[in-house]
């Protein structure tokens, strides 16, 4: 047993010295602005897709109004969206190709609904903290 | 579009096996898409560094499928050492070897003596310790590895869609074929059963029983009904839905067929020798299980892809 629990010991110690020691040295700005931007694309998607859209157009709508978002991420947010109920899709053929459209679902407009007087109302909340910062 | 099929083939390998067709189409569409307008702009064809460029900002395919993964797992301990993206392809790997080790567990045994609990259990826990450790390394560097990457340098098409036969499809004719042939010789030499001519000449041969004989019959005329099949699918001279749909039948039947064969028929040879009888019968028997099981899965698969491209109209297989 003595040298299985140390492989076992060795190895989670290994690792963890691994994942602090090698870390990738990102800017704080960089980090908060990943954490910021990641809640407000679900929002930004869902507030998109009131309107029917394929992947592609859906990106180049959200891109037109100033959201660039990378292919990587928005195929598979899509897709989780889906799964928890907050969008329905179907296939269907345009310019003689097959397309995946999303568009919300009833509870999908609900949640946005929801999700957008929160985004409003923290939105108030940062004003006031922010303008009383500044007297 | 070489460059694309090979792209999304890579995905795809990556991908869950129940949502890859569905993913790959739409991956396949948006990424279309994207290409198209490209050429709109330029007033001219994609060359094959453009199509690249474009694959390469798209991402690399294990980051990609990584991203598709059900649910977003990774490994943690404290904090984070695999991440999402790494962590379906380091479940593999782990799967495949301990797969390996346990098998070699099994059997070695027989061929040394049985050592301590710690010798059996001290190559499982360094197996995933190296592996582990060897992936913690990868997630900690992906950005440096997995950016990387060259959508030119992805493996060729193994599949090549509407290329006519390839050593895939070559190859399961020709096992079929011969399967056909084994099948219908076995009745008239059965000692071909046991893949040795030595014992068809004891004194104790293996006879089949009269059932058997017409269900041989039965399985041998599907048979060749599916290599029939295979044939025009090997050409790609039957649409992809008609060929499955027929398969399906055929599947069915032979399904049917091994159903009968386990319940109502069990005793499938006789011999002089009560303990031959009872090895070749076992043998036969668990030959026809997994030939059940595998057929019902087939079923099985056949019917969900069916169905499922009937409610999403999804695209045939394209690559």
């Amino acid at each position: 047993m003595y040298l299985t629990t140390h492989t076992v010991c060795y190895t989670v110690y290994i690792a963890q010295y691994v994942s602090h020691g090698t870390r990738v040295n990102e800017s704080p700005f960089e980090n908060l602005k990943l954490e910021l931007r990641r809640g407000c694309l679900v929002l930004a998607v869902l507030a998109q897709l009131r309107v029917e859209h394929y992947g592609y157009t859906l990106r180049k709508a959200l891109a037109d109004d100033g959201l660039e978002i990378e292919e990587s991420t928005l195929y598979p947010l899509l897709r989780r969206l889906e799964t928890q109920g907050l969008l329905v899709s179907e296939w269907r053929e345009e310019d003689k190709r097959n397309k995946r459209f999303y568009r919300l679902s009833k509870d999908g407009k609900m949640i946005l609904k929801q999700l957008l007087e929160e985004w409003r109302g923290m939105g108030e909340s940062l004003d006031r903290i922010l303008g009383e910062a500044k007297v | 579009m070489n460059l694309l099929n090979r792209y999304l083939q890579a995905v795809g390998r990556l991908l869950p096996k129940a949502r890859r067709e569905d993913i790959i189409a739409e991956l396949r569409a948006n990424i279309l898409s994207q290409m198209e307008d490209r050429e709109e702009a330029l007033a001219r064809p994609l060359t094959d560094d453009e199509q690249a460029a474009i694959l390469q900002h798209h991402g690399n395919p294990t980051v990609i499928a990584g991203r598709y993964s059900e649910r977003n797992l990774g490994l943690a301990f404290g904090v984070q050492l695999i991440g999402p993206e790494l962590f379906p392809i380091y479940k593999r790997v782990l799967l495949l070897n301990l797969t390996i080790m346990g098998i070699l567990a099994i059997v070695s045994p027989f061929i040394v003596p049985a050592g301590t609990f710690e010798s059996f259990l001290s190559p499982f826990v360094i197996q995933i310790s190296v592996i582990t450790l060897i992936f913690v390394i990868l997630d900690r560097n992906k950005r440096t590895v997995l950016d990387k990457w060259d959508p030119r340098k992805l493996p060729t098409l193994q599949d090549p869609p509407e290329d006519g036969p390839n050593a895939r499809s070559v190859f399961n004719f020709v096992t079929l074929a011969v399967g056909i042939v084994w099948l219908a010789v076995l009745p008239e030499s059965p000692h071909l059963f046991l893949w040795t001519s030595d014992l068809g000449n004891l004194s104790l041969p293996v006879k089949p029983m009269p059932q058997w004989i017409a269900f041989n019959w039965a399985i041998v005329t599907v048979a060749s009904a599916q290599l029939v099949l295979q044939f025009f699918r090997l050409f790609r001279w039957l649409p992809t839905r008609k060929a499955r749909m027929v398969d399906l039948a055929l599947k069915s039947v032979g399904l049917i067929i091994g159903v009968l064969l386990l319940f109502k028929f069990p005793t499938y040879v006789s011999s002089e020798s009560a303990d031959l009888a009872r090895w070749a019968n076992l043998t036969v028997l668990i030959c026809v299980i997994v030939a059940v099981a595998i057929t019902l899965f087939g079923v099985g698969k056949l019917v969900f892809s069916l169905l499922r491209e009937r409610h999403q109209m999804l695209p045939a297989r394209q690559y």
